[in-house]
């Protein structure tokens, strides 16, 4: 599959970074994980982050996504250089730009498939009833309709996951990070998974990184970006080998 | 959520409820306990003769003598006995005097009074273990303790002489038919004889004199009400509370206070150590959950506030449960709480026979709201180290 190097088009990119780095103190060893990375996504992307395990995939989708610091270098996310930031700005950003679609699902275990989308809209301070309508949507749209009131415990795996990737999306972020989605789901389940990720991207225009090992899923993206050893060795675009489904 | 929180572990749920469950019941009822004890110590002690508070002349209680006594109460002073909150008043002619019997010659102190009025600030009348109490103002016989008649080898139907100073301070005697004896109060028992007013005056050549008023005022807290309209009434006059004038009620009452106290501070103690360690497990189990919260867009004082409530449901629900528990106890052992075999021994502290346990509906939701602040107060810890989390930390691994 030959790679076209990739250009954001002229516009505005979603995620902006230059010369990001960082490093993690492991004791009195400082162990570098980015090293100068620049990086450039644009609106509407569909794009995949491989590179074998601690070549710094999931340390820049939390660099991106707020949920960490750079040692150095800068993030921008929609126009706003997240270093400018304190913990409670980046909480509202996160909220309202990024939908998060984390490997083990992670949903909240006392709250039902509808209330941990209405979580989000809870806290974006969307009245009840436009909360509920929206989440039964959201539902509806990642193929969950009529599991309104299951807790996470009665869901399979695959159907955890798609109430994550509905909460994700329920706000209309500015682009979803999803870190290895399909790692914990058989090959069926994640096929489905990820042809409904690409659907969504071709609907809504909402951006994906998707950090992954999985060939179906860079099969499905439009663009790709390989890391090692905290550097992008390759980045460029191509036409996905399988359609969104 | 938090409510659904709450019942996630429900065996820590249900540790915690207890924990507190028990600590607002033990606080509630060994307060109600601990209060009726010292209320009936205090009752025992100024029930007797001493009253809430007494009026003298300047210098009576230093010197109680015959010369320094006071005109019967005019219409001012009548007027703030007549207050709310008094219960009654009487008027005594109290002087020390020596009773003398066939076999003996003791210290004691004559004490007159009209029984209608004593009626109403002692139970004197009602703690006649042989023979009867004063028909009236004009009873010419006596009323003496049973220790007192044991001492002297007297009793009821023989006679003793009282020998006292008159008004012009010479030694006045007169004989007196022993009518009855009373027992419960081991001071009053050897030293207090009682006979008619009218009697005593006569004997003491004293028409109308009074030494001592003594008045009844059940509700403690409106007692320094009373005390203030009574010396503002008779400015010149002496006017003292039953705590100076009974040291050792006083420091019984603050010392029963002061148990209640460490007692309160204590069970406030242990009941804040459980709700922490209890919510710092609960906080520790769901570190990953409040990463990813936070992770989500949830700000920190959020999560702070979604903690917070959570400890003040469970909190509030086991205070429910205690003060529940505690009511139910309260009530059932309002009617009467007999100490039985211990009846000697409180009476040695002063205290009644039977107790009768209540708290007032103010300081029963007040310990109880104590406990809830200070619970959910507590908790804040927990919850401020749930709002710490990281959420990298939790929610990723690294690749």
């Amino acid at each position: 599959m030959p790679l076209e190097k990739s250009e954001t088009g002229g516009g505005r990119p979603i995620v902006r970074c230059r010369s990001l780095s960082k490093r993690y103190k492991v004791g009195a060893v400082e162990v570098p994980a980015l090293n100068g990375v620049d990086l450039d996504i644009a609106p509407g992307d569909f794009a995949t982050l491989a590179g074998p395990s601690g070549s710094g995939k999931t340390t820049l989708l939390n660099l991106i996504g707020g949920l960490d610091r750079p040692t150095s270098g800068s993030v921008e996310l929609d126009g706003q250089d997240l270093a400018e930031l304190d913990k409670n700005r980046m909480a509202e950003l996160r909220l309202s730009k990024i939908g998060f679609v984390f490997q083990a699902y992670n949903l909240v275990p006392v709250l039902s498939a509808a209330e941990n989308i209405e979580l989000i809209l809870q806290l974006l301070g969307v009245a009840a009833g436009e909360r509920r309508r929206r989440a039964s949507a959201a539902l509806a749209e990642v193929g969950l309709a009529g599991l309104e009131d299951r807790r996470p415990a009665f869901l399979s795996g695959g159907q955890q996951q798609r109430v994550a990737v509905a909460r994700a999306l329920v706000a209309r972020p500015a682009i979803v990070l999803a870190d290895e989605p399909t790692a914990n789901l058989d090959s069926h389940t994640a096929e489905e998974l990820v042809a409904l990720m690409a659907r969504l991207n071709r609907a809504s225009k909402v951006t994906f990184l998707i950090a992954a090992h999985d060939p179906r899923v860079i099969a499905r993206a439009r663009r790709h970006i390989e890391m090692t050893d905290g550097v992008i060795t390759a980045d460029g675009r191509h036409e996905p080998v399988l359609a969104a489904g | 959520m938090a409510w659904r929180n709450l019942w996630r572990n429900r065996g820590r749920t249900a540790i915690t409820l207890i924990v507190v469950a028990a600590g607002v019941y033990s606080i509630l009822c060994l307060t109600a306990l601990v209060e009726a004890w010292a209320q009936s110590s205090r009752q025992a002690t100024l029930d007797w003769v001493i009253g809430s508070a007494q009026i003298h002349a300047p210098g009576f209680m230093d010197d109680p003598k015959l010369a320094r006594r006071m005109a019967a109460p005019g219409p001012a002073l009548r007027a703030a006995l007549a207050s709310p909150g008094v219960a009654g008043w009487s008027s005594r002619l109290r002087v020390p005097a020596a009773a003398q019997s066939e076999y003996r010659l003791l210290p004691v102190t004559l004490i007159g009074v009209d029984p209608a009025a004593e009626a109403r600030v002692s139970i004197i009348a009602r703690r006649i273990e042989r023979g009867r109490f004063l028909g009236g103002p004009q009873s010419e016989g006596v009323v003496i303790g049973a220790h007192l008649a044991q001492r002297l080898k007297t009793d009821v139907g023989r006679r003793i002489i009282l020998m006292s100073p008159d008004a012009s301070g010479r030694l006045a005697e007169r004989s007196f038919d022993v009518v009855g004896l009373f027992a419960g109060n081991l001071a009053a028992e050897d030293a207090d004889v009682f006979t008619g007013i009218a009697t005593t005056r006569a004997m003491l050549g004293a028409p109308g004199a009074v030494t001592e008023i003594a008045l009844a005022v059940p509700n403690e807290s409106r007692l320094p009400a009373v005390l203030a309209a009574v010396r503002s009434a008779a400015p010149a006059l002496d006017v003292r509370s039953w705590r100076k004038l009974s040291p050792m009620a006083d420091a019984i009452d603050s010392f029963m206070q002061a148990f209640v106290d460490i007692w309160l501070w204590i069970m406030f103690v242990l009941v804040g150590i459980g709700v922490v360690n209890t919510q710092l497990t609960a906080v520790r189990e769901r570190t990953r959950e409040f990463g990813l919260l936070q992770a989500l867009g949830m700000r920190p004082r959020l999560i702070v506030a979604e903690v917070a409530m959570e400890s003040a449901l469970l909190i509030g629900l086991g205070v429910a449960i205690g003060m529940a528990a505690s009511g139910l106890t309260i009530g059932a052992l309002h009617a009467g709480v007999d100490l039985g075999g211990l009846a000697r021994g409180a009476a040695f502290w002063g205290a009644g026979r039977v107790l009768h346990p209540s708290l007032a509906a103010s300081q029963f939701v007040e310990l109880a709201l104590i406990v809830w602040a200070l619970g959910v107060l507590v908790a804040l810890w927990p919850a401020w180290r749930a709002a710490r989390v990281s959420p990298v930390e939790v929610i990723s691994h690294a690749t």
